[in-house]
């Protein structure tokens, strides 16, 4: 394997792998957004 | 006598204004981009060479304006609702983005063979792959910044197969599950989303962006302000306007301005011919990713999600979506995945934007 698919390889893995870490985190956000308690009424 | 090359470009335009009229493929930019190749493949034409063309392709393209408005527009027709009310979709928008890293590579491999000229590294082999993201604007906005001399064949690749997806996805999604899988019922989610939640959503999302995946923040940023804009509720005309307006006047000067991208002496070549081969493998590779990884996730749950719901993380809003549940009435006419389909497919639209910032910041 070259250099430039090596490297290509690389990138891929570290980004697919981040996408799912940063979506993890909008989960984690979106949980915790479940969390706020409701409006008052009026407000 | 003109070039073969100018009769053939011209078949070209008038089969993608055919397209759009008869068809009713992405009318609104198949039907521009068309147009704009017409105009840029007369013989000594004024609208390229230094006309307004040339001048709007400076003006928007090359520094990606034009994808980042289209972006505040869709933010601002995007509910978040139904991803708000089952975060677990999310996974789906990640897991679907896997055509893009594949292609990638695919790309990098072919761009080797004799006779393709201008895949000659990986910047070029990126610009392709993200033809996966199966986003228009997230597609121009990468090509144009890594791949210039390829934006018009990346750009007809990417809105085309995001027109044709009730072509692709269907028998993708058919192989890879049985019908009992195509059957199973969603129970829909109970969770109420308050006015509050989604107004802290778009800020909070741009905010994390920004920390995790800077490079990310220019897409991520105008979608999201064009969602604030839809749910603060105290900017409606804004709202309207970024929708409407904005949407349709971006829409229209990026659509003729890609078009005239698309002459013949560049645009006729093995290159470009590869480049759609490789947008279409980049659909299906996503689609299969889609559905597999919540065929995955089912191995360890209680509650089984109907796969087919996997294939929405691929974006392409909300044709993917719309296809899904079809699919799933063609199975069992009371069966309603809709929510879930969508929620998958914003998840889709937010997925794809953040793997557009990571090719941004990691490939050199």
């Amino acid at each position: 394997m070259d250099t430039l698919v090596a490297e290509g390889l690389r990138i891929s893995l570290t980004s697919y792998l981040l996408i799912f870490g940063v979506l993890a985190v909008f989960y984690a956000l979106i949980k915790l957004l479940w969390k706020m308690p409701p409006p008052r009424e009026g407000s | 006598m003109a070039d073969w090359r100018v009769w053939v470009m011209f078949v070209v335009g008038l089969t993608l204004i055919w397209l759009a009229v008869r068809k009713k493929y992405e009318p609104n930019l198949l039907l521009p981009m068309g147009f704009g190749c017409l105009l840029a493949n007369i013989p000594q034409s004024s609208a390229v060479g230094g006309g307004f063309l040339d001048i709007l392709f400076k003006a928007g393209i090359a520094n990606e304006l034009f994808p980042i408005l289209i972006f505040v527009g869709v933010g601002a027709m995007i509910d978040f609702g139904p991803l708000l009310q089952d975060p677990e979709m999310l996974f789906f928008g990640a897991a679907a983005q896997l055509g893009i890293f594949l292609t990638m590579m695919l790309a990098l491999v072919v761009g080797r063979l004799p006779g393709v000229e201008g895949i000659t590294g990986l910047r070029e082999a990126a610009a392709i792959g993200i033809i996966g993201a199966a986003d228009g604007p997230t597609s121009i906005y990468v090509a144009a910044r890594f791949a210039p001399g390829l934006i018009g064949p990346i750009t007809v690749a990417a809105y085309s197969y995001m027109a044709l997806v009730p072509i692709i996805q269907p028998p993708v999604v058919r192989l890879l599950t049985t019908r009992d899988e195509r059957m199973i019922r969603m129970r829909n989610p109970e969770h109420e989303v308050s006015r509050a939640v989604r107004i802290i959503f778009p800020i909070a999302v741009t905010l994390i962006a920004g920390v995790l995946a800077p490079m990310s923040v220019a897409l991520v940023g105008s979608l999201m302000f064009g969602n604030l804009l839809r749910e603060s509720g105290v900017t409606e005309r804004l709202s309207a306007t970024a929708q409407n307006e904005l949407t349709s006047l971006v829409t229209m000067v990026l659509g003729i301005t890609i078009g005239s991208t698309m002459q013949g002496e560049r645009f006729l070549n093995l290159t470009t011919l590869l480049i759609l081969s490789m947008g279409l493998i980049a659909f299906i590779l996503d689609t299969a990713a889609g559905v597999l990884f919540a065929k995955l996730m089912n191995l360890f749950r209680k509650q089984k999600i109907n796969p087919m719901i996997g294939a929405c993380g691929i974006s392409a809003f909300p044709m993917s979506a719309r296809v899904i549940q079809r699919m799933a009435q063609q199975e069992d006419g009371s069966n309603f995945i809709i929510m879930h389909a969508v929620g998958a497919n914003v998840a889709g639209q937010i997925g794809s934007i953040i793997a557009g910032g990571l090719i941004l910041a990691l490939v050199r």
